[in-house]
């Protein structure tokens, strides 16, 4: 199978009579093999930048490779690519063979070569015994791989997929994710895969590129993303619950650094202190971000930080089994929420401790939303 | 021009080397690349080099080669006229190789005229009635692609492909740029088993799937996007002019009032036809005056919940299946809607109404 990378270089749309562009100077370099996500809510251009690399809409700016070949005025039939949509509608006259078969036969494959790929997809998708049925006869997730297989049997360069899995449930959903992570490590293909769902970036892709108001907010792998979020967008796009957020400002008290905020006053870490001293963040506002998994409850944490204490009281508890969230109020202004372990007999309205993990805490600069961090 | 001069100044004027090349007709053949292809002026790209082909005989291809060189739509037309004979040219762009397509794209001419001039009763004339085939019942589909590079293919190919979809009696006919109409026999459908085996009266969804399979074709071999509007069977000599005229009716208003949807059925779509006979500021006026908080309706999750409701036909407890809600849940959202608006879907009457505010809601929103 012939194999390559993406690159675009510069890429910008702009629709004719909009005053914005679309998609701004999108720069990303595809490796071969690579699963790449393209993550983002939803007018943030994502589908517009995978369109573009299919050839659906013209590149206003910019230049676009697929392998070393420049294809900016190439067909989208003759970018040798597939591409996977939405919709997964079969060919509704043919059965399961028949339609993955089509297109081979279309490019005048011979019919032992059309029967070879047929099966050896079939194979891959574990569908091979529903190659004589008719889509009717298919359930969602067999037709998803009918189309799935029609896309392999191609052996295209790369593989261009747009929400392919918003029309199953969710149920339906978590094994298709798997499946297809599984399939296209093992058919080792270029993949570009558009979601606005989160969790199908962080658990399918090699490295996201998260998108807003169609600029690259980030591009990373899920952990650099997760861990080390450039701005206040990609920290509260990645991760469920939210990061939360709380406004204050940062203080020197005897030496330490103090983040300040109505109900909080905890102590940053030295290592850190100094960066925030070095860049003149001390007797600034800044906004704190601090995931609900770093928030604890247990005595051992509350002993070890005692410099990082804040009380508040649950409004809500809810309780998922294995972990409990509890919706907090006051620490800052707004609500917190903080993942703790599901056997806390922590009730609505109880009062409660908690120390924040302040070495994974971030902070983030009140008029650039940068992470000061990260920048 | 002498041969070696034009194509040294080819060469610089594109940074590249060119050759005239004579190829067995085998070479483009293993690559895949089709013989009907192989047709003088066509420009095909192929192992990294680009070929403009000069002149076919049964065994040899006769062409210009650019090596390493990938060219541009622009850039191969231009050299097409450079070193092809105007008739020759004539030929590439009205690729016109036998009779029958002369006259297709002569039929084509009339119909978009006359269309466009709105002469509903007008039955094909004479001279363009291409065989028996438009005698007979054929299912009506009016193709419409937007694409630069929809619009630059050439009539052959897309022919080419419809036909080995569906088969070799269906008519393509070309209208106006990016547009086609393809007349199928009403046989395909039960020759090829479009007929659900379960429905075996519907002949709606007889026809939705042959529109929904040509529209998977065309996005999944060509990646394409495209829409088909699609009605009732008709014998095309005689009416073929004003079905082509309410088709793109349904297309414009299929478009306007379902935006994502590719699919355009002429059935499906009697209330939004009524709907668009009124003016707009007519709908806008309606829409501020009769109702009061119906910026509830378009709130996402109010949106899904009251398509799907009415998709099945207002069935409470199916609706609640489909959407992975309690029953309980949705009657919680109907009755929320039913507080703040006044309009209760799970009556008829409002029900009507909430499926017009809706209708009307999606055309002024582009407004």
């Amino acid at each position: 199978m012939q194999m390559a990378g993406v690159r675009l270089e510069g890429i910008y749309k702009k629709y004719p009579g909009a005053e914005k562009a679309s998609v701004t100077d999108v720069n990303l370099d595809i490796q071969d093999k690579e699963f790449l996500v393209l993550v983002g809510p939803s007018g943030c251009g994502k589908s517009t930048t995978l369109r573009m690399i299919a050839g659906l809409e013209e590149i206003s700016e910019g230049k676009l490779y697929i392998g070393d070949r420049l294809v900016n005025d190439v067909a989208p039939k003759d970018r040798d690519i597939a591409m996977v949509f939405q919709s997964y509608a079969l060919y509704p006259h043919m059965n399961v063979y028949q339609n993955m078969a089509f297109g081979l036969k279309l490019r005048k494959f011979k019919k032992a070569d059309i029967d070879k790929r047929v099966r050896e997809a079939a194979k891959i998708l574990d569908i091979e015994h529903l190659l004589d049925r008719k889509p009717k006869a298919l359930s969602g997730g067999q037709r998803q791989r009918v189309a799935l297989g029609r896309a392999i049997v191609r052996e295209p360069q790369v593989f261009l997929m747009d929400e392919p899995l918003s029309n199953l449930d969710a149920k339906l959903r978590g094994q298709m994710r798997a499946e297809i992570s599984k399939l296209t490590k093992r058919l080792e293909t270029t993949t570009i895969y558009v979601t606005h769902d989160q969790i199908e970036a962080m658990t399918m892709g090699d490295r996201i590129v998260v998108m807003k108001d169609g600029f690259i907010q980030q591009t990373a792998s899920p952990e650099v993303l997760y861990n080390h979020p450039v701005n206040i967008f990609v920290a509260g796009f990645i991760g469920s619950p939210s990061m939360n957020f709380i406004d204050g400002s940062l203080a020197e008290v005897n030496g330490e650094v103090h983040f300040k905020a109505p109900g909080v006053d905890v102590v940053v870490p030295e290592g850190r202190a100094s960066i925030l001293r070095s860049k003149g963040y001390i007797g600034k506002e800044v906004v704190l971000g601090i995931r609900p998994e770093d928030l604890h409850e247990e005595p051992v944490f509350l002993e070890a930080s005692p410099k990082t204490i804040v009380s508040a009281n649950v409004d809500v508890a809810e309780n998922l089994g294995h972990e409990m969230y509890l919706y907090l109020a006051g620490i800052g202004t707004g609500s917190v929420i903080a993942r703790v372990d599901g056997r806390s007999t922590l009730r609505d309205g109880a009062s409660v401790k908690l120390a924040l993990d302040m070495n994974k805490a971030h902070l983030f600069d009140k008029e650039t939303e940068l992470n000061i961090f990260e920048n | 021009m002498r041969e070696s001069n034009w194509i040294w100044q080819f060469s610089q004027i594109l940074n590249c080397e060119v050759e005239q090349l004579n190829e067995p007709i085998s070479y483009f053949e293993t690559n895949h690349i089709d013989k009907q292809l192989l047709v003088t002026g066509q420009y095909i790209y192929l192992n990294d080099h680009s070929y403009i082909i000069m002149d076919t005989t049964d065994e040899m291809v006769s062409s210009i080669c650019l090596k390493h060189k990938q060219l541009t739509q622009s850039e191969a037309q231009l050299i097409r006229l450079l070193i092809l004979p105007i008739d020759e040219q004539a030929l590439v762009t009205n690729p016109t190789t036998n009779q029958f397509e002369q006259q297709i794209m002569k039929l084509g001419k009339w119909l978009d005229e006359k269309v466009e001039t709105k002469q509903h009763n007008l039955a094909i004339p004479d001279e363009l009635i291409l065989g028996r085939q438009l005698y007979n019942e054929m299912i009506p589909v009016l193709l419409s692609a937007d694409s630069q590079s929809a619009q630059s293919s050439t009539y052959q190919e897309l022919d080419k492909l419809i036909k080995s979809f569906l088969s070799d009696e269906v008519i393509v006919i070309p209208l106006s740029l990016g547009e086609w109409l393809i007349l199928a026999p009403i046989t395909i459908l039960k020759d090829d088993e479009f007929i659900d085996e379960d429905e075996q009266d519907s002949i709606e969804l007889s026809i939705a799937n042959l529109a929904y399979g040509l529209q998977e074709l065309l996005a999944n071999e060509w990646i394409w996007e495209s829409h088909l509007a699609i009605s009732y069977p008709v014998v095309p000599v005689k009416t073929i002019v004003s079905k082509v005229i309410a088709l793109r009716e349904t297309m414009l208003i299929g478009r306007k009032f379902h935006i994502g949807t590719n699919i355009h059925l002429q059935w499906d779509l009697q209330l939004e036809r009524l709907l668009h006979m009124i003016p707009d500021q007519e709908r806008e006026k309606y829409l501020e005056q009769s109702f009061k908080k119906t910026e509830l309706f378009v709130e996402s999750e109010m949106l899904n919940t009251l398509e799907t409701f009415f998709n099945l036909d207002c069935n409470v407890s199916e609706t609640a299946k489909k959407l992975y809600i309690h029953r309980n849940t949705l009657l919680y959202r109907l009755d929320k809607l039913k507080q703040e608006t006044g309009l209760d879907v799970r009556l008829f009457r409002d029900a009507v109404l909430v499926k017009i505010i809706l209708l009307l809601y999606k055309v002024t929103k582009t407004y």
